[in-house]
């Protein structure tokens, strides 16, 4: 009697996980990539992030046990690998923004307006030169308030998300969040962007 | 800047160059806690308090205006979307990363 042939299974595991992979790639890479162009500000450092971060996510996966959303655990290796990318690259000190810097001194300060009376914010956001302005003012922010910055306010993330990825309290996150936005606003508003012809007529100030 | 400060906030308050020309202690308390109300994350009466403050106080409305403008614009701005040629090789480079560690 022929004894019968244990058939070896297939290495279902690695396909698991590669197949795992292609749809992690597949249902993430785009909002991953927009997080790191926002964090990055331009177009090959984003991608060299989402690299990283893709690379990190491959090798983690088999440990990954959905504790946190899945895009969660993802911008949490982003925020690191940009940190980490972030010194390497340049070695660029992190260094506080004081509220006392945000409290206007005058009343000129105090009354400085962005250009978007009138507008919505897509309107607004035509106008090539508050667009260039937001650019630069979010670029200008140390990066740990711009990491809070753009997960809350541009990725739409809550302050118990954004906390979870950036390991901090919701009252650090708030306190970050809040010295970004007066940063920002100083920024927008002091740039003396006036009226565009590509826009409604008389719907921006000066 | 319009209001007189209570003697609680001018005990808080320590002299510094933004205390100064607008009795502007009120003003400074208020920006502190913007963030907040714009996120309508503050109790109900600190609200109303701020919102009294800021209806008798022109710097202080617009300073509020141009907070909310600012978080309205960075909800609203666009970020460039991926190329899907860009999509497909980093897919590829990160495997091959993947592969050859």
């Amino acid at each position: 009697m022929r004894t019968p042939v244990l058939k070896t299974p297939p290495p279902r595991p690695a396909i698991q996980e590669s197949d795992k992979f292609e749809r992690l790639y597949r249902d993430h890479v785009d909002l991953i990539y927009r997080y790191a162009y926002r964090l990055c500000g331009e177009a090959e450092s984003a991608k060299d992030l989402v690299q990283e971060t893709f690379l990190n996510a491959y090798q983690g996966l088999k440990d990954f046990r959905g504790d946190a959303r899945v895009s969660t655990w993802l911008y949490t290796i982003a925020s690191r690998a940009c940190i980490r990318m972030r010194r390497k690259r340049k070695g660029e000190p992190e260094h506080e923004l004081s509220m006392d810097d945000f409290v206007p001194t005058s009343e000129g300060e105090f009354r400085l307006q962005i250009p978007m009376e009138g507008l919505s914010p897509e309107e607004a956001l035509q106008n090539k030169e508050l667009r260039q302005a937001l650019d630069q003012a979010i670029e200008k922010l140390p990066p740990k308030y711009r990491m809070a910055l753009v997960l809350r306010d541009m990725e739409g993330l809550s302050a118990k998300e954004v906390g979870t990825i950036m390991g901090l309290n919701e009252r650090a996150v708030k306190s970050r969040l809040h010295r970004a936005r007066l940063f920002v606003r100083r920024e927008l508003s002091a740039s003396g962007i006036t009226h565009h012809d590509d826009q409604k007529p008389g719907g921006l100030g000066s | 800047m319009t209001k007189k400060k209570t003697p609680a906030q001018k005990n808080r308050s320590t002299p510094s160059s933004h205390d100064h020309l607008h009795g502007q202690g009120r003003c400074e308390d208020l920006l502190r806690q913007l963030s907040s109300y714009i996120d309508d994350e503050l109790p109900s009466d600190i609200c109303a308090e701020i919102r009294r403050h800021v209806g008798a106080c022109p710097n202080c409305e617009v300073f509020v205006a141009s907070l909310q403008q600012t978080v309205t614009l960075c909800r609203h701005h666009p970020a460039p979307p991926l190329t899907p040629v860009d999509r497909i090789n980093m897919r590829r480079a990160i495997l091959d990363a993947a592969n050859a560690r």
